[in-house]
């Protein structure tokens, strides 16, 4: 059975016309790694605070359909309930210091004091997940002191630590520079290996070729597109309706109307990219 | 009828005397801005008037310390002999700013805070208290009586100890751990958490006001000329300021929740805060202090 399950969500924010989300259908197993893309409106930070209960317990307005995970449908528990199981972590890193804390360290114990962890387990749960995202070195500094990319990764990591089974995360690495997002990339797709389930929004569609098992496209609210990364990120549907696409697929696109690209399917990332091309002028004397 | 020339033109006047006066402004300003930048920056690490050391204070009870505090404050307030808060503040409140090893920065702010805010009250309570008595000497229509002098001495001495006690008590006391430890006593997390943000988030905004001023500036806006211009110009500077802050409310708001801030589960805490039987015994005395003083005063009055 799915670990997350929605179906036939319709939600509208309060005193607004439209809805920012419309008959979604979503069942996500456990331990995927699901991305979303959409563009800007299309409802992927709503779908975020869905998916973490501020859907309905914090933004009122009204929600029709079942948003249910582990077998818990979400109207029927409360809010501090629902985030022992789904963390969520998202885009301003600022605004997600608590400010209650003096260091980094505080600041990760934060969540965990909160719940009522006992003293040794939140020292070694914040030493581990301090580790894992690598801001060890960050421990006694002072949350405010630290760059943009510095405080995403310990907003990342104070929800980590708090060991969710559901992890929901809006574009967690804006601020971050290309390593930074590689490795925030890569601890995400190793706690998917290790059991949690992963729903991502993200505009950097290489990275989510190359750690995501699925790619949700979301597009005025609704499902638009829904499958693997490349059957997703490639298809010419994303283009033509205003998504982000990678830079090496729509080049391989316009290689491939002047017949320069021989292969059937578009690639994502660089390495497709180049392995594409190199057999393409395979036969040619370099 | 011809014009009286004068000697004194008040229109001049006011033009000399507001020139004069916009200078001298702008220079404290200036100094008070830059004294102020080099205090956000340095708490802008720190965030605390905390210092980290050793002592035989810093390890007692946060509770056990603003019992002190207080007890200090109302002992000076209550007692009806006319030198216990100068006593208090020589024989207590110094030797425990040793104790504590905080001795040189107690005096650095003993000396820039303490001292000016107590000759302020000084001088006016001296000059305006309307004491009768013995008068010592004239200044205009103002008497200087020995009464008068007497009472703003002490009422100065109370507030020295007061401020200073207090001083003393945040520079020996982590917030977070007075508050996780009064928390623990049963304070509701959610007003521990109003104190400790509302002091960490004032450097954030003072900084977030500085960016909105200079990106208005870049715009063109005028800052720097007349009163009048300059408040005109508060409008663009306060809106960006109070409108922001109320969607980082919400959006703060999401990230404790999502941390279990309402959790209905006991609250743990990372730091564990010794209560020993000393502290016990010493807020115990502070008490009975407080009480003795208090049945004297009634008595003896």
């Amino acid at each position: 059975m799915a670990i997350v399950n929605l179906q036939d969500v319709t939600y509208k924010y309060p005193l607004t016309d439209s809805p920012a989300l419309q008959n979604i259908n979503l069942q996500v197993q456990e331990g995927e790694f699901v991305a979303v893309v959409g563009p800007n409106g299309a409802g992927k930070s709503t779908l975020c605070y869905t998916l973490a209960g501020f859907v309905p317990h914090f933004f009122k307005g009204e929600l029709t359909g079942i948003v249910e995970i582990l077998g818990k449908e979400s109207h029927n528990s409360t809010l501090s309930e629902w985030v022992l199981n789904v963390g969520l972590a998202f885009q301003n890193p600022f605004n997600q210091i608590s400010g209650a804390k003096y260091t980094v360290f505080e600041e990760l114990a934060f969540g965990l004091e909160n719940i009522g962890i006992p003293r040794d387990e939140m020292k070694t749960r914040v030493l581990d997940a301090m580790k894992l995202t690598g801001i060890s070195d960050l421990a006694e500094r002072s949350p405010y002191s630290l760059s943009g990319g510095q405080q995403q990764r310990v907003a990342l990591t104070s929800i980590l630590v708090m060991q969710p089974k559901v992890l929901v995360l809006d574009e967690p690495t804006s601020q971050m520079d290309p390593i930074g997002t590689r490795e925030v990339f890569g601890v995400v797709r190793r706690m998917a290996e290790r059991g949690m389930t992963v729903i991502l929004v993200e505009h950097k569609v290489e990275w989510i070729a190359q750690f995501a098992d699925r790619v949700i496209a979301l597009k005025d609210g609704q499902i638009f597109l829904d499958g693997t990364p490349a059957e997703v990120l490639t298809s010419p549907l994303l283009q033509e309706n205003g998504f982000g696409v990678s830079r090496y697929t729509s080049a391989a696109r316009k290689a491939k109307a002047i017949g320069l690209w021989k292969k059937e399917e578009l690639p994502v990332t660089l390495e497709e990219a180049v392995e594409g091309f190199s057999r393409a002028n395979a036969g040619r004397v370099v | 009828m011809e014009k009286e020339t004068r000697l004194f033109e008040p229109g001049l006047f006011y033009v000399q005397a507001a020139t004069l006066f916009r200078r001298i402004a702008s220079l404290i300003h200036t100094a008070a801005a830059r004294r102020a930048s080099l205090i956000i920056h340095a708490m802008h690490e720190r965030l605390s008037f905390h210092i980290k050391r050793n002592s035989a204070l810093h390890r007692l009870n946060p509770l056990t310390k603003l019992t002190l505090v207080l007890g200090l404050v109302l002992i000076s307030f209550l007692s009806p002999w006319y030198w216990t808060p100068h006593a208090l503040l020589l024989i207590v409140i110094i030797p425990l700013s040793f104790v504590g090893k905080v001795n040189r920065e107690f005096f650095r702010a003993f000396l820039r805070l303490i001292l000016p805010a107590a000759s302020f009250l000084f001088f006016m309570q001296a000059f305006f208290q309307p004491v009768g008595g013995t008068v010592i000497f004239k200044i205009w229509f103002l008497d200087i009586t020995k009464e008068s002098l007497l009472f703003a001495f002490r009422n100065a001495m109370r507030i020295a100890v007061m401020v200073s006690s207090f001083t003393l008590f945040l520079l020996t006391t982590h917030p977070s751990e007075l508050m996780s430890d009064l928390t623990r006593r049963g304070l509701p997390g959610q007003f521990a958490y109003v104190i400790i943000s509302t002091l960490q988030i004032l450097p954030q905004m003072q900084a977030k006001a500085q960016t909105i001023i200079a990106a208005q500036r870049s715009r063109g806006l005028d800052t720097q000329s007349s009163f009048l211009r300059r408040m005109g110009s508060l409008g663009p500077l306060v809106g960006p300021l109070v409108f922001g802050s109320l969607v980082e409310v919400e959006e703060r708001a999401i990230a404790i929740e999502a941390r279990g801030f309402t959790s209905t589960q006991i609250k743990t805490s990372l730091y564990e805060i010794s209560d020993t039987s000393l502290d016990r015994t010493i807020r115990w005395i502070l008490i009975l202090l407080v009480i003795i003083t208090l049945l004297l005063k009634l008595w003896l009055s």
